[in-house]
């Protein structure tokens, strides 16, 4: 291969390398679009701070038009920031010209919601092709190539064309030619977008397998909650242009500070009343109404026994009225809607119980 | 028909074949260029130029405007500069050409555009220069489109060929109009056109089938 082989580059097979310093780190980086004549020119993205550590996933989600496509286009220099600076391994990126980008761009893989392979190339010239841009050998390319093919599943399919595949193995091919040249980050447009859940399910099985067996950092977009759930340690809300809020997705997700956060996370951590209830329910209380609570577990106390605990501590008959019971990047989170008698010694001791348990218990309304 | 008049016609269609054939192959030596260069010499396009694109597509319109049979008395100078003379068959493939540039870049600049900008996307995401993208990702994703516009570009050089045997250039168009028309040999005249319907027929399914061939979209497992 004729780029640098940097020390600490990591190649297929090598263990990851833990780094203290963000592989990625925006400094209040801006991007505004010239506008067209007699128009103003309109800010994509403000602002923006975001630290994206080496070996972790990292996800940046927002509805369409809120910026993040432009944010990943930022970090491979496909698009220009106009405010602030862009840190690369410690490098200011900002200031590359399109010859120091070419190189930067062969250490960073990416794959796309549309998977932009090559229709006129099988998949074997598929993933050779960002080889063949860099110099690399043809021995050298055959032999990494089918090296490739074989963590992605796809050693079978290396003569046909990606038109003869499904949507799931293109963008396998996609993840190889984006492998291909040993990139220490991986990009992801949207990259499961197109796909329906099973095979979301199956790429994000591998994007973490890469991430794991490889160490290679990926920093990813998307609009669909599910996605950040299931593989991200760490997450960005966008909206507007800019970040509302960042940190551990479980952390995010089990409290979240923004109203736009809080109405992403309602889809994976929200549960619903069942419909009887939901127009019965009011806000103040009749004698012998049953009280409704939302309580939310987290971590260790998401696998406790807790309902049974509480039945046999406050002696108060526990309703379940609805519930579920998740992992969240990993870990167990909880949410459960019961109810409980309304009356107050009951009602004060079930409350007490749950602050003691140290379970997050919020009142709903209540019921006839 | 006389062994003469068969003769004839067998020279005529040789004539309009290595015509034909010449000014197709200059043509697309220089129109397959400049038509990748008009395809992605726009603002913010990869070889970004967007004066030098304007000038060109000036041109190649201006071009393509005049009538051929104009074109080709209002070049005879330069005809003469490159050719040494204005009459025959090796003098006909200037103005040929000269009208089949612009045309074949128009056409291998549609075929251009239609390749999906994703792919442009993907490949300077992969660090590929502008000519790596030109090489490696436009042409051959175009390829098909640009085989039948080349197919396209062919049929009409045949038939811009029968022209040029006004101002003394040979093939089958000149045979036609001298011995078909002139001295009236309808019998000559239906030999010519029906060798001009099989040739153009012929370069056509060749042309489909090609295309077809190099076109990997349309395949399914």
């Amino acid at each position: 291969m004729n780029a640098p082989v940097r020390p600490g580059a990591l190649n297929l097979g090598a263990q990851p390398v833990p780094a203290p310093d963000p592989i990625i780190r925006f400094e209040q980086v801006g991007k505004t679009y010239p506008g067209r004549a007699g128009q103003q020119a309109v800010p994509a993205l403000s602002g923006i701070d975001l630290a994206v550590p080496a070996g972790a996933i990292v996800g940046v989600i927002g509805r369409s038009g809120a910026g993040k496509s432009t944010l990943i286009r930022l970090v491979n220099g496909l698009e220009r920031a106009t405010a602030g600076r862009i840190l690369i391994e410690g490098e200011d990126v900002t200031a590359l010209n399109e010859a120091g980008w070419r190189r930067r761009r062969r250490e960073i893989g990416m794959i796309f919601q549309h998977f932009n392979l090559l229709s006129s190339r099988t998949v074997f010239d598929n993933v050779a092709l960002p080889l063949e841009i860099a110099g690399t050998p043809k021995a050298a390319i055959a032999a990494k190539v089918e090296k490739l093919l074989a963590l992605v599943g796809l050693a079978d399919k290396r003569e046909r064309y990606p038109a003869e595949l499904s949507g799931g193995q293109k963008q396998r091919v996609g993840i190889a030619r984006a492998l291909a040249t040993d990139p220490k980050l991986l990009l992801c447009d949207e990259a499961t977008s197109a796909l329906d859940p099973e095979t979301t399910q199956s790429i994000l099985a591998l994007l973490r397998q890469v991430n794991r067996d490889l160490g290679i950092t990926i920093l990813l977009i998307t609009h669909e909650i599910p996605v950040i759930k299931e593989i991200c340690d760490r997450v960005a809300v966008i909206e507007g242009g800019r970040i509302v809020e960042e940190g551990e997705t479980f952390a995010v997700f089990t409290d979240p500070r923004h109203p736009t956060t809080a109405r992403f996370v309602e889809a994976v951590t929200g549960v619903e009343l069942p419909a009887h209830l939901k127009d019965r329910i009011r806000a103040e209380a009749r004698p012998g109404d049953e009280l409704v609570l939302r309580v939310t577990f987290t971590g260790a106390n998401a696998t406790a026994p807790v309902i049974s605990r509480l039945s046999a501590v406050v002696g108060v008959d526990v309703n379940i009225l609805a519930g579920r019971i998740d992992a969240i990047a990993g870990q167990p989170f909880g949410s459960l809607l019961v109810s409980v008698p309304a009356r107050a010694p009951e009602s004060e001791a079930v409350l007490g119980a749950l602050r003691n348990l140290g379970l997050k218990a919020e009142v709903v309304g209540h019921v006839s | 028909m006389s062994p003469e008049i068969l003769k004839l016609i067998w020279q005529a269609t040789l004539d309009t074949l290595s015509m034909v054939a010449a000014a197709a192959g200059i043509g697309t030596l220089l129109g397959l260029p400049l038509g990748v260069f008009l395809a992605t010499s726009k603002r913010g396009e990869l070889f970004a130029a967007p004066a030098l694109n304007a000038v060109l597509g000036v041109l190649v319109n201006a071009t393509r405007s005049t009538p051929f049979i104009i074109l080709v008395v209002a070049i005879i100078p330069f005809t003469r500069l490159i050719a040494g003379t204005s009459i025959g068959t090796a003098a006909a493939i200037v103005p040929l050409t000269v009208a089949c540039i612009p045309f074949i870049a128009r056409l291998i600049e549609g075929a251009v555009r239609e390749v999906d900008q994703g792919l442009v996307e993907a490949a300077r995401a992969m660090g590929a220069t502008p000519v790596q993208i030109v090489r490696k990702v436009l042409v051959p994703e175009a390829l098909p489109a640009i085989v039948l516009g080349l197919t396209l570009a062919v049929v009409s050089l045949i038939g811009f060929s029968a022209m040029v045997g006004a101002v003394g250039g040979g093939g089958l168009g000149d045979l036609g109009i001298r011995y078909g028309y002139q001295r009236f040999m309808p019998d000559v005249m239906a030999t010519v056109v029906a060798v001009l319907i099989v040739l153009v027929q012929l370069v056509q399914s060749f042309g489909d089938r090609l295309a077809r061939r190099l076109n990997k979209r349309l395949r399914h497992a």
